[in-house]
């Protein structure tokens, strides 16, 4: 998969489960301190994303990503 | 003025020392001592060696049928045989709970003292308890017991203004009287110096007992008096550097090493009035007294007295062995005086429904990681109670993944992970959101997890 339609996915699945506007989201927002994740939803983000593109990540090691680049890198990685 | 301190460099490590000599997660937490203990008496420092209680001769004793029973409505007959066997049981074949005593004034409690007896447990001994008057001995010897013991009142707030003696003499000269009967009795007296914590030491008590081994040295060894002491309002303090009466050092100090009572023929009783109740039965147990006098639950007059089970766990702690004890039965103990009606609250040490229950979510997961972060030690083992997460608005879902992990049973691998559990972890988050204030119930979850994990469900329960 394209890292852009990763990228196009991951906002969907962010805006979907923080219930934010697509344009506050942005490789280097924080999920925490700008778009509000609280600690369920963050559990809530890494099912999401495991739901969307079909894969099952470590769980600490998603848990520890940060910002919507990230997430993005993490899970091109995991797709490879 | 410069002070000067020592300086600690870093000790850098990669991997973790979890100090397993002292916290062995097999057993509760080892008590090492790496010196003696220093009390100063009458101005001269003394030592105590604690390394000594490894082979020293400590026990518990038991009065959950006397001081225990003065707490609360009288047990059944039933109910007590339940629990002298379940005593028995836990203190196991080499006799860690000692002894029991009984009251012998009615026919119920010779009752209940002769079907203890036909149940063949050679530990705790049954021993009696009768007031400090000569005629009673006749139960002691009537119901075959070797041991009794006696109130021996020793402050003066008992001697004068409880008892009305007209003096210490007449009042001691009295209690020996009674010691007296008991050597012809053929039962070993046990003189329970009631108040001894807010006794004239100097001049009631260590004369009294004095008095009372010179009359042992005349009688079988077999009889030889105990001594029982007595912190009947708690004011007794482990502390070194208190003065007496109230210091527990110096107390058994003085009888011990003065007066010449062995120390198994000692024995500490307290109280709980000051929440010291605990530590001043183990310190009496560290300065050489050798029993420790307890109830189950720490049930007993007022405040109540020592609890059995804390002294089971310190004498694994000092010991470093089970000897025997067969600790699970703590936990069928308390189940079992749940069911007779006697109230454990909730956070109680050792036996509570939540005393290793975690409510918040960064301590479940730490449980999560490794249960010893936040268990104590292995409680599944040695109480057969695993440790659990209770869920509010804290416990995050952390907390939901180790609540659900150990509903299914599941350990190591086969756990399931946090992010499976979401949809519960978002139930219970919800649930506060909307303004709930209290803790969510084991059924209240089993039903959630029903629903939002049914292929869970279906494997596990199904």
């Amino acid at each position: 998969m394209e890292r852009s339609q990763v990228e196009q996915r991951v906002v969907k699945v962010t805006c979907q489960v923080l219930g934010v506007d697509a344009a506050m989201v942005q490789p280097d927002s924080h999920f925490v301190f700008d778009l509000g994740a609280e600690s369920t939803q963050s559990v809530e983000l890494v099912a999401a994303f495991d739901g969307e593109f079909d894969i099952e990540m470590d769980e600490d090691a998603a848990l520890q990503v940060e910002t919507v680049g990230a997430a993005v890198e993490f899970i091109t990685a995991s797709l490879a | 003025m410069t002070e000067k301190y020592n300086s600690h460099p870093l000790v850098d490590a990669t991997e973790p020392n979890l100090l397993e000599d002292t916290f062995d997660y097999g057993l509760p937490p080892l008590i090492r001592f790496d010196g003696p203990m220093i009390e100063h008496v009458d101005g001269k420092p003394v030592e105590f060696d604690p390394g000594a209680l490894k082979t020293r001769p400590i026990v518990i004793t038991d009065t959950t049928f006397r001081d225990g029973q003065q707490a609360r409505p009288p047990y059944a007959v039933d109910q007590m045989v339940r629990i002298y066997d379940l005593l028995a049981k836990l203190g196991g074949p080499r006799g860690v709970i000692r002894q029991t005593e009984f009251f012998l004034y009615t026919a119920n409690d010779r009752e209940t003292l002769d079907r203890c007896r036909e149940l063949g447990h050679k530990y705790p001994e049954c021993t009696g308890w009768i007031r400090a008057v000569k005629g009673d001995f006749r139960l002691v010897k009537e119901a075959q017991l070797a041991e009794s013991g006696m109130l021996t009142s020793c402050s003066d707030y008992h001697i004068f203004q409880k008892l009305k003696f007209k003096s210490r003499r007449e009042c001691m000269d009295s209690y020996c009287e009674v010691v007296d009967a008991a050597f012809e009795a053929g039962v070993r007296p046990r003189c329970h110096l009631e108040d001894v914590t807010r006794a004239d030491i100097d001049g009631f008590v260590l004369p009294f007992v004095e008095r009372l081994m010179r009359m042992s040295e005349q009688a079988p060894e077999y009889l030889a008096a105990k001594v029982r002491l007595c912190d009947t309002m708690g004011f007794g303090v482990s502390f070194p550097g208190v003065e007496l009466p109230r210091s527990i050092p110096k107390l058994i100090y003085k009888l011990n090493r003065e007066v010449g009572v062995p120390g198994d023929r000692l024995e500490w009783h307290g109280h709980n009035d000051f929440h010291k109740v605990h530590t001043n039965a183990a310190a009496a147990w560290l300065y050489g007294c050798d029993a420790v006098n307890t109830t189950l639950f720490g049930f007993g007059e007022r405040t109540g007295n020592p609890p059995l089970e804390a002294a089971i766990i310190e004498y694994i702690s000092l010991k470093g062995d089970l000897c025997g004890i067969n600790t699970e039965i703590i936990t069928e103990l308390a189940d079992y005086m749940r069911s007779i009606g006697l109230p454990i609250p909730d956070h109680y040490p050792l036996v509570g429904k939540a005393f290793n229950t975690t409510r918040a979510g960064i301590h479940a997961g730490g449980l999560r990681q490794d249960e010893r972060i936040y268990n104590i030690f292995d409680t599944t083992k040695l109480l057969g109670r695993p440790p659990r997460v209770s869920l509010t608005d804290k416990s995050g879902a952390d907390g939901v993944a180790h609540w659900v992990n150990e509903f299914f049973g599941l350990t190591g691998d086969d756990r399931i992970s946090m992010i499976k559990c979401h949809k519960v972890a978002r139930w219970v988050t919800d649930q506060y959101k909307e303004g709930r204030m209290t803790a969510i119930s084991d059924e209240e979850l089993e039903q959630q997890v029903k629903e939002l994990m049914p292929e869970y469900w279906e494997k596990y329960k199904g």
